[in-house]
């Protein structure tokens, strides 16, 4: 089993959140997953974090349609945070629209992160390739 | 024969005779010559006795001789005129007569010659034929003709040309019946009838009659007839006058005026504008169309108009400018897209061309110019533009209809197979119970979401909705009596300042959905430290009826949210209430009976949102 300190879901869908953690929880030996309703909540307590010297989750999946703040607009603001390590970012979405695709072709490039796109639904064959630590 | 010899006396009476005259004998010799003859043929010195007369004029004709032997047998015959030189060497006709020249017995001695100087008359006579000749030449070059009326004898002369222009024989003899004869019936037999009587009773002369004759060989003719009465003494003696060949000038004259008239036929029903520009923009010719465009009944107003009297000054200058390069460069404009401003400041759009008028040295002295009238063209464009705009709007909403939907149920039926994979290896029973909770959560959300596009759908395929005329203001005291109690939970106060006689035209159910939607998404983002108010007013303006609803909430960041206010599944707020869906179905609502929606907000203060509805149908 991988063992990972910390993993952060951002999604506004409580049974998806429901699924990923147990899904996480079978799969990984993780010692805290918190999750988020949107990417605006997941924003401020990550900086939180980051600013009291915490530690930052290692692996975030990460949904795209979410109200306040969506997936995108959350990476926009992320990838600017001053995280040197290499996070897995994880997006787990069910959208098939190609604007969706495209934005992910642009956030991979931008970023030093490993940006993974997936469809829903996640099985136990996804969750173990998308939580290998990078 | 015996000659007498003349005694001095009779010497001196003939010496005075008034005539030249002279004497000869029987042998033609010069016995007597009166002073008269001498001066003219002689020099005083010089003696003209015994002379031959032959001699003396050696170009008399020798038949003369006949005449004189015969006049030496008593038998006096005329011999006619000769002409000859005098001592001035002048040119002299003189007509000769003689006479038997008897003794004193009777006896036949010679004769007396006596000349008659008719030089005057006979160059009078060569003056005269020169001028018929050239009177003649004159009027077979002019196809001019002469004509002649003597009253007394009732005698009609007509000169050759006149004759040639009846096309009747030179032999033809006129009168005054058969030339009225040949003039048309009708209107140029009456004008010349009257003519004729206004001369001979009144002494009118008449001129440049333009009439019609028809020939002897039967073909028509115009001709020019022209005349007056001629007096002698005071008394009416005759009629003479002109006859002219014109038929040429006529007809072309005819053809010119027909195929002028065939221009004007032809420009005036042309369904474009033309007009024609001297050097200085002037018009000087315009089609009926022109005319109607600028709003005259008649050309003469636009005549000698420039465009800086017709259009305002800054489309004049244009004009004026384009005009200038057309004749300066002679290249034409052809088909340009023009809008044409009028001075009442009515806007036309025109396919107008511009082509240099050239002289024979190839200088241009105007322009002509056609103008196509393509506003109700432009007008078809741009609402043809406008339903391609709507088409290709109408086409994104439906991909990313399609998109959302797909998402949607994708995320449902996701959720669907994560949650029964658990159920499959779940061991716990309490888990079980759990996951079976979850999965009836689903389906309840799957099916407010299919409810959801459900409505978004049957906005957008009802295209044929019927609007109807609504009392607004009476319609949003009804929306207020169906949440009077979410109002009254909320301490929400509504102001209706909305007109009391204030129409819309709405489909009736999505005015009820606008209303509700906009008045609990105020009062469901108030600020949690004021008392929600929310002010509804209404205002006419450019074909739509506007309604305005401001509320004090908590207000939207348009910067960041403004793109994706009317999207679905957007909210902005962190409400439990918030599911994205109301303004997206409003929106919906409101474009289907196109009109529109415009947002102003400031966070902190309010928003407030403005409603077009449409007052055409």
């Amino acid at each position: 089993m991988t063992k990972i300190s910390d993993i952060t879901i951002i999604d506004d869908d409580a049974i998806t959140v429901f699924g990923l953690r147990k899904l996480i929880s079978r799969t990984v030996d993780c010692e805290s997953i918190i999750s988020y309703g949107n990417g605006l909540l997941a924003y401020d307590g990550i900086k939180k974090r980051l600013e009291q010297k915490e530690r930052i989750p290692q692996i975030i999946f990460l949904d795209i349609n979410m109200p306040i703040m969506d997936g995108w607009e959350f990476l926009e603001v992320f990838i600017k945070l001053p995280i040197s390590d290499k996070i897995r970012i994880n997006i787990v979405t069910s959208s098939i629209d190609p604007f969706d695709k495209k934005q992910w072709d642009f956030y991979k490039n931008k970023s030093h992160h490993l940006i993974t796109f997936n469809q829903k639904p996640i099985d136990w064959d996804k969750i173990a390739e998308i939580t290998k630590i990078v | 024969m015996i000659k007498v010899p003349l005694t001095l006396n009779t010497s001196y009476i003939i010496n005075q005779l008034p005539t030249p005259t002279a004497f000869i004998d029987t042998d033609y010799n010069i016995v007597h010559t009166s002073n008269k003859w001498k001066s003219i043929f002689s020099n005083n010195s010089e003696n003209y006795k015994s002379k031959s007369l032959f001699k003396l004029f050696p170009h008399l004709s020798p038949k003369w001789k006949m005449v004189l032997e015969n006049c030496f047998k008593g038998n006096a015959q005329p011999m006619g005129i000769h002409k000859t030189k005098n001592i001035n060497e002048e040119e002299l006709w003189f007509e000769w007569s003689n006479a038997p020249w008897y003794d004193s017995d009777e006896n036949i001695v010679g004769a007396i010659i006596q000349l008659y100087d008719i030089t005057d008359s006979i160059n009078n006579e060569i003056e005269l034929r020169k001028k018929d000749l050239q009177l003649q030449q004159q009027a077979e070059i002019t196809k001019i003709g002469r004509w002649e009326y003597d009253l007394k004898d009732n005698k009609l002369t007509w000169c050759t040309t006149t004759k040639a222009i009846h096309e009747v024989p030179p032999h033809f003899k006129p009168n005054i019946e058969n030339a009225l004869f040949y003039y048309k019936e009708g209107h140029s037999r009456n004008a010349i009838s009257m003519a004729l009587f206004e001369a001979q009773d009144n002494g009118k002369a008449w001129s440049n009659l333009k009439l019609q004759i028809i020939t002897a060989n039967g073909n028509e003719k115009w001709v020019m007839a022209s005349g007056k009465p001629v007096y002698n003494k005071g008394e009416l003696v005759g009629l003479v006058g002109t006859f002219q060949d014109i038929h040429n000038q006529v007809e072309a004259d005819i053809k010119s005026l027909d195929n002028e008239k065939l221009l004007r036929t032809l420009i005036d029903n042309l369904p474009v504008n033309v007009y024609i520009k001297d050097t200085e923009s002037r018009k000087i010719l315009v089609n009926k169309a022109e005319c109607e465009f600028l709003g005259v009944d008649n050309p003469e107003d636009i005549l000698g108009k420039s465009d800086f009297e017709l259009y305002p000054k800054e489309s004049a200058i244009k004009s004026r400018e384009e005009d200038l390069r057309v004749m300066s460069t002679l290249k034409p404009v052809i088909g340009k897209e023009t809008i044409n401003i009028k001075l009442d400041g009515k806007e036309t759009s025109f396919l107008s061309s511009k082509i240099p008028l050239l002289n024979n040295k190839g200088i241009a002295y105007g322009l002509v110019g056609i103008s196509l009238d393509i506003s109700k063209l432009k007008e078809k464009e741009s609402e043809l533009r406008n339903i391609i705009n709507i088409a290709s709007i109408q086409n994104k909403k439906l991909l990313n209809f399609a998109h959302i939907v797909s998402h949607n149920l994708r995320s449902h039926s996701a959720n669907f197979s994560m949650l029964l994979n658990f159920l499959e290896s779940e061991p716990d029973e309490e888990e079980k119970v759990r996951i079976i909770g979850m999965l009836s959560e689903a389906s309840n959300n799957l099916l407010d979401t299919l409810d959801n596009l459900n409505d978004v759908i049957s906005i957008n395929t009802h295209t044929n909705i019927e609007k109807q005329k609504i009392n607004l203001h009476d319609k949003v005291i009804s929306v207020n009596q169906n949440l009077i109690s979410y109002l009254f939970n909320n301490n929400a106060t509504i102001k209706n300042n909305i007109p009391t006689n204030f129409n819309v035209k709405s489909v009736p159910s999505y005015l009820d959905n606008i209303l509700t939607n906009f008045i609990t998404n105020s009062v469901r983002y108030k600020d949690p430290n004021r008392k929600p108010i929310i002010t509804l007013s209404a205002v006419k303006k450019n074909n739509y009826s506007i309604l305005t609803i401001a509320d004090n909430g908590l207000g939207i960041d348009l910067e960041k949210y403004g793109k994706k206010l009317f999207g679905m599944y957007k909210t902005f707020h962190e409400h439990k209430d918030a599911k994205g869906i109301g303004l997206y179905i409003t929106k919906n609502q409101i474009d289907a009976m196109n009109g529109k929606v415009e947002v102003t907000s400031k966070v902190g203060e309010g928003t407030e949102f403005k409603i077009f509805f449409n007052d055409k149908d």
